[in-house]
């Protein structure tokens, strides 16, 4: 391959002859491909040539040119090589010479490189050298001015000449790729077949030799990511015996799995990773998409359960059996993008967790719709520790420009831990554009988030901890001197539990069983938790090794140790010889004491919410499932209520919680964000006012009722009496809202039912279950991605074609069934009501049964309107399904029918 | 690339060997290739890996998962392409190679492999079958020229690879046809000479001089190479066989295994071999001692001289039936294989040492064997030891040793050109410019590596050719 000397050919540009020579090209000729950044900046209409590559051509090309040259554009052969004195020369050359010119240009990168201080670069630019910036915009490119001062056009031109050279070699076919899968020859991997093996191999065998081959291979490598090209050194301090270094027991308990969904990977490997991070003490990730409750209390349980965008199978039960909640800001290898997941791999089990239909595919939004603010996030985290205020709030961030402020600004919203994810990683599931060139690598994130926090005295609060193609242990203990408090692997896991990186993840049908739900495929799973924890244990040794040599006894003594770290590492590689990465290793000047880790806790300020008063008063209900009612004034200072109490409920009573109306809470007032967040089954809440945002938001079960009180003067139907993004995540339960609500009412609804008098922008939005009534207007955009769940929609002015966003839904008029036998009020409302969907299901009687039940909790006139004109109103509503569980429906209805003929079969 | 569940609705399959009766008539490759719609369906197989091990293990890194895909899908006239640019002679690998793609392919953990082989031999078939294969002529002569000592699959391959390149290449061979043990050391059933033959008509077009009874250091004098040559290739193979020197090792009826087989071919070739030079397993006891591939070949050979009995003894524990695949994944496993020679007849004996022959009249009779025991020392190491009393005798009228070979032979040319060896005795070179201790001369293959399969040859060959080129010109344009 390319052996370092820089070699150009064809007719690009000409190489310089010395090394301080360099190209100028005034603008005065033909347009030319090279030149045409000039022409482009402004001046279409000048044209461009190259006329001088010495001090001595400036002079001839005086005379050739001399009045005709505007402008000039020099090109540095060789970057580096050019110093501030010979510009300085090549500019007074210039000015003297052609008298009309008024603007010298270069490379802005160039300029970089070669201008070692702000004064020098002053210099240049009083000389009259102006800055032609190609590529980024202006110096906020962090990254740019950080890192890729190295990387000069020049290089990159370079890069470019040699692949047009390979591909055009005629003894050669074109390459066929190795930029996303490995090539022999190609581009270098992280994970090529030396490493899978050299690793596979030392975790069946255990032995620490074998481990040694394998991360040798990583530690030495090429540089292909930021710490290699950082070198760990002891900064003169004294090496200390490994026996005097914390044993391996300590250091895994910073470990942990990285989330990977039950979904995305097979259930035999999920719970193997997790009964393997168990055993060590570490913890495992549920990955987003809800968990198997027989798994709760076993060697088998996911101790970080994450909450992400989609809310799936979030319920209080889940959150209790949580040791962490961590909330997924976005993922590190898919920035910007929300989880997906298949239709085809969406079978009976997943379906299940996620409280959704089989064969219908999940997307999780990407944002969280109810995180718009940094207030926003401190209401979630606020939400979470009310639930379960026995565990840790984690909250997942993306390596990013711009992290350690919100990094700030999260753990000032009391976060427990923070989590910055790097940009590798994902399945072989992401798309194509997540993959290469989206996100950043986690070392300059973690070091930008712990100078960030350090500087505000924020450092103590909270743990950090990082994850992105974690290895070895000289990778633990980088991160560790970067800033993290923990480690987080992810793909490392997989391959040591039998992943060869065939990358066909998407496609369901993993070979080694990892990444499928193929019930043939999964037989093939050989991975065993023994050989995750050898694996971590080794990992461990290594990092055991290495703070001895640094001579640190214990792990929090090396965390944001920057001084440990130089960048002297020698890297023999062309496009390296420019790369500065010494702003990743800035200490932030603080006074003496500031904590630059993990000191104490965080004060979620739980201890004085109402929940605490409504859990004393329901002591009968939650002991011994006697009905109570409990009256409650309540404020807009009182935000999630309900929540703690469901959080009792869940712990005893699982997701089913207590029979219907067990506690009933009647309240007065207004109430704060979050009214009835993730509400337990048998739990009411009958409010007299209104409501802020995220009412009911993850309802699981429990009853909600909201109208106006008598005294009020406004008209309920025209008004909005709670806020936006109501019924968030909701999985099951009733709602009854005797007025409108705000934006994104029931989005990402998968099951509750809900009966409203009108509702703003993007109403129903990734509904994937749930049946939705509005019996008024809604706004615009409804329906928006949503796979799931039925809506009714009251369409007096038929208009309301135009507000649907009909992509993935189709709009009919309501049918009624055989049997329209309507139940009487009383009937209708007494007890839970459940609706299962079905393809042939009875709308009016729904209908009816959900106006009726509006009716008798909330006293709504609009409602008493309707049931009185029954025939008139039917006939107005529309009713909103969604294509692809219209086909799911079809399906249960063929799989029913299976059934009946298998049991006729069986007795017949 | 293939079909994605293609693996989990497809079986392997390989091509059928004939009845072993009609094979034993004579000395015809025996396999009855599959049609072109069961070579698709093997084609789909193949899941297209996100990290191909198949392509990293093998030694000239086919690029399998693009020529499986082609065959599925039916464009064997692009398949031969990608075939072609990284394998010169897909027809002998597809053949006689032992596959460590194979061993490699990620079906092979827990399932059967793709049938990597086959497909490859397929392609290349069909293709000279349609007459796809022309030979490819340089555009412009560079005026270097380059001369070849030895026309193996390395020599061939090197020389292919820099005629391409528009070097003036000249391939000498000691005997009097070209291939070296592919053809005069396999057997004409594994794998029939004619393909051989037409590998040398497109190297001629191509502008290959070859030239045959041309014995360096024998029958030339080795200077000639250093004089009117810019560069030099030395690829004469690694042809100093182990001897086994207990006594009665003169008596008559004891050949290197070598000598066997290059005769049968020349049989086979034509010639009339001079009886008092014969040597035929005709109505023989034969003893074959050494439990490799040229072992297999003298039984296969022997079965066909209608032998009265053939035993093969190995010093080596008797392999395992089945790999530990969790273990040996994706490397090349130690287990028991049984060839179609082996099916053929022949009685297998393993742990053996041989302590003596006996014969009457200067002619073998008898073989003196003892049984071993084999166990790990306290450094790793396997030592054998024999057991007492365990002393046995077998009928031996021909013994052929197929013990394998120790290191290229050193006397004549190497010794009067004087390259530096290595500490196994071959001819010292790395493998990224194949350099020996005189500038202009290089090695390649056995020669310079030891014995080994025909595949690393033919990688050698073509690194070598690189490492020449760039040696003449300053830079290369033939892949790596």
């Amino acid at each position: 391959m390319y052996d370092g000397r820089m070699r150009y050919e064809g007719t690009v540009y000409r190489p310089p002859s010395e090394a301080n020579s360099f190209l100028l090209q005034a603008t005065i000729g033909c347009s030319w491909n090279h030149c045409t950044y000039c022409a482009m900046y402004r001046d279409k209409q000048f044209r461009v040539r190259p006329i001088a590559d010495t001090l001595e051509d400036i002079a001839a090309a005086g005379r050739a040119y001399g009045d005709g040259v505007r402008k000039a554009f020099v090109m540095d052969g060789d970057a580096l090589a050019m110093d501030i004195d010979h510009w300085e020369e090549i500019l007074t050359a210039l000015s003297d010479t052609f008298p009309n010119l008024r603007r010298v240009s270069c490379y802005a990168t160039a300029l970089n490189l070669l201008a070692k201080s702000d004064q020098e670069l002053e210099r240049l630019r009083t000389l009259g050298l102006k800055l032609l910036y190609i590529g980024p915009e202006s110096g906020d490119d962090v990254t740019l001015k950080r890192i890729a001062k190295g990387a000069s056009f020049a290089d990159l031109d370079l890069d470019q000449i040699l692949l047009n050279k390979l591909a055009w070699n005629p003894r050669k076919n074109i390459g066929q790729g190795g930029l996303l899968k490995f090539v022999h020859g190609g581009e270098d991997h992280a994970y090529n077949p030396d490493v899978i093996q050299s690793l596979q191999v030392a975790v069946k065998s255990g032995n620490y030799n074998d481990y040694r081959v394998y991360a040798d291979q990583i530690n030495n490598r090429a540089p292909i990511a930021l710490r290699d090209l950082l070198a760990v050194n002891n900064n003169n301090c004294k090496a200390i015996s490994i026996d005097d270094v914390e044993p391996m027991e300590e250091i895994v308990k910073r470990f942990d799995s990285a989330a990977m969904s039950l979904g995305a990977l097979s259930p035999e490997a999920h719970e193997t990773l997790a009964e393997a991070m168990n055993q060590l003490g570490g913890r495992s990730n549920s990955g987003e998409g809800g968990e198997d409750k027989k798994r709760y209390g076993t060697v088998k349980r996911s101790k970080i359960k994450q909450v992400a965008s989609g809310r799936f199978g979030v319920t209080p039960e889940y959150l209790r059996s949580a040791e962490v909640m961590q909330i997924k800001v976005a993922q590190g290898a898919k920035p910007g993008e929300g989880g997906q997941l298949p239709g085809h791999k969406v079978n009976d089990l997943i379906a299940e967790l996620r409280f959704c239909k089989p064969g219908v595919s999940l997307i999780s939004p990407p944002p969280h719709h109810d995180i718009y603010s940094i207030e926003d996030l401190a209401q979630l985290i606020f939400d979470l520790k009310n639930t379960n205020p026995n565990a840790g709030i984690s909250v997942k961030l993306v390596s990013e420009i711009g992290v350690g402020t919100i990094a700030a600004g999260v753990v000032k919203a009391h976060a427990d831990h923070v989590v910055i994810a790097g940009h590798d990683g994902g399945t072989g599931a992401s798309p194509l554009t997540s993959i290469k060139h989206a996100g950043a690598p986690w070392e300059l994130g973690l070091a930008e988030t712990q100078q960030t926090l350090v500087l505000n005295q924020l450092r103590g609060r909270t743990r950090l901890l990082s994850d992105g193609q974690m290895r070895t242990g000289r990778d633990v203990v980088i991160a560790a001197l970067l800033g993290a408090d923990e480690v987080g692997f992810g793909t490392v896991a997989l391959v040591v539990c039998g992943c060869i990186m065939m990358r066909k993840c998407h496609l369901n049908t993993c070979p080694v069983g990892v990444a499928t739900q193929n019930s043939e495929l999964r037989k093939r799973f050989t991975g065993k938790p023994e050989h995750l924890v050898n694996y971590f244990m080794m990992v461990a040794e290594e990092v055991r090794g290495l703070m001895a040599r640094l001579g640190f006894q214990t792990f929090d003594e090396m965390i944001g140790r920057v001084e440990y770290l130089d960048t002297h590492r020698a890297v023999d590689h062309w496009k390296a010889h420019g790369v500065d990465v010494s702003h990743l290793l800035h200490k932030p000047q603080v006074p003496e004491g500031t904590a630059i880790h993990a000191r104490e806790k965080q004060d979620h300020g739980i201890d004085a919410v109402l929940d605490h008063e409504l859990i004393r008063q329901a002591q009968a209900a939650l002991t011994e499932q006697q009905p109570v009612v409990i009256e409650a004034a309540i404020h807009n200072t009182d935000r999630t209520i309900g929540a703690m109490l469901s959080g009792k409920v869940a712990k005893r009573y699982g997701h089913e919680g207590l029979p219907e109306d067990t506690i009933y809470i009647n309240t007065t007032g207004t109430a704060g964000q979050s009214f009835g967040a993730w509400l337990a089954h048998g739990i009411t809440l009958e409010l007299q006012g209104d409501a802020n945002d995220y009412v009911g938001k993850g309802l699981s079960g429990g009853k909600i009722i909201i109208y106006p009180p008598a005294i009020s003067p406004i008209i309920p139907e025209d008004n909005i009496i709670i806020g936006n993004t109501v019924l968030y995540g909701a999985i099951s339960g009733e709602c009854y809202f005797r007025g409108v609500a705000g934006e994104r009412f029931a989005v990402r609804n998968s099951g509750a039912i809900a009966v409203v008098e009108g509702v703003g922008d993007h109403g129903c939005e990734y509904m994937t279950g749930g049946t939705v009534v509005v019996l008024g207007h809604t706004g615009r955009n409804f329906a928006a991605g949503m796979s799931g769940g039925i809506a009714y929609v009251l369409d007096l002015e038929e208009r309301f074609t135009q507000y649907c966003n009909t992509t993935q839904v189709e709009l009919e008029s309501i049918v009624a069934g055989g049997d329209s036998e309507y139940p009487d009020d009383i009937e209708a409302a007494a007890g839970g009501m459940l609706i299962h969907h079905q393809a042939d299901q009875d709308d009016h009687l729904i209908l009816h049964q959900l106006i009726q039940r509006h009716h008798h909790y909330t006293g709504s006139e609009k409602a008493q309107e309707i049931l009185d004109n029954w025939t008139y109103y039917v006939a107005k509503f529309v009713k909103v399904l969604p294509i692809e569980y219209s086909k799911a429906l079809q399906e249960m209805a063929v799989g029913q029918m299976v059934e009946i003929t298998n049991r006729e079969q069986a007795h017949g | 690339m293939g079909k994605p569940t293609g693996f989990l609705e497809i079986h392997r399959k390989i091509p059928a060997n004939s009845p072993i009766a009609d094979r034993l008539q004579d000395f015809r490759e025996f396999t009855v290739q599959l049609n072109f719609k069961q070579l698709s369906q093997q084609g789909a197989r193949c899941m297209d890996c996100g990290i191909p091990f198949c392509h990293y293990g093998c030694p000239v890194n086919n690029i399998i998962p693009d020529w499986n895909h082609l065959v599925y899908t039916k464009k064997w006239h692009q398949a031969i392409h990608v075939l072609h640019s990284t394998n010169n002679f897909p027809e002998f690998t597809g053949r006689i190679c032992p596959a460590p793609c194979e061993a490699a392919c990620t079906l092979n953990i827990d399932d059967n492999p793709v049938t990597i082989k086959n497909i490859e031999r397929a392609i290349v078939d069909r293709a000279w079958q349609e007459g796809w294969i022309k030979p490819e002529i340089a555009e412009q002569k560079t005026g270097k020229s380059v001369i070849i000592v030895g026309s193996g699959p390395a020599g061939m391959a090197c020389a292919q690879q820099l005629a391409r390149a528009g070097h003036k290449v000249t391939l000498v061979e000691k005997n009097d046809r070209i291939g070296g043990l592919m053809r005069y050391g396999i057997p004409n059933f594994k794998m029939e000479k004619r393909l051989i033959d037409r590998r040398i008509a497109q190297m001629r077009a191509e502008g290959v001089i070859f030239r045959t009874n041309v014995h360096i250091g024998v029958n030339r004098k080795s200077s000639i190479l250093l004089e009117g040559y810019d560069a030099v290739v030395l690829t004469g193979g690694s042809e100093h066989a182990r001897d086994l020197p207990v006594p009665g090792r003169d008596l008559r009826d004891i050949y290197y295994a070598m000598e066997y087989l290059l005769q049968q071919n020349r049989r086979i070739a034509g010639e009339v071999i001079p009886d008092d030079i014969k040597i035929s397993a005709r109505g023989k006891n034969v003893i074959v001692i050494g439990g490799g591939d040229t072992g297999s070949d003298c039984i296969g050979t022997a079965n066909r001289q209608k032998a009265h009995s053939i035993t093969q003894l190995e010093i080596l524990p008797k392999p395992p039936e089945k790999e530990n695949k969790a273990l040996s994944w994706p490397e090349w496993p130690q287990k028991m294989r049984t060839t179609t020679s082996h099916e053929e007849g022949c009685d297998r004996d393993w742990s053996v040492i041989t302590k003596s022959f006996s014969g009457k009249n200067g002619q073998v009779k008898t073989i003196q064997c003892a049984r071993l025991q084999w166990h790990q020392d306290t450094s790793g190491g396997w030592q054998m030891e024999e057991i007492p009393g365990s002393e046995f005798e077998l009928k031996a009228d021909l013994v052929l040793l197929a013990m394998g070979f120790i290191h290229p032979v050193h006397e004549g040319m190497l010794k009067d050109l004087g390259v530096a060896l290595d500490a196994r005795g071959n001819v010292k070179a790395n493998t990224r410019q194949y350099q020996t201790s005189i500038p202009n001369v290089f090695a390649a293959g056995d020669m310079r590596r030891g014995q080994s399969l025909i595949v690393w040859a033919i990688h050698e060959g073509r690194g070598c050719a690189k490492a020449v080129d760039e040696f003449l010109m300053g830079e290369s344009n033939l892949p790596d």
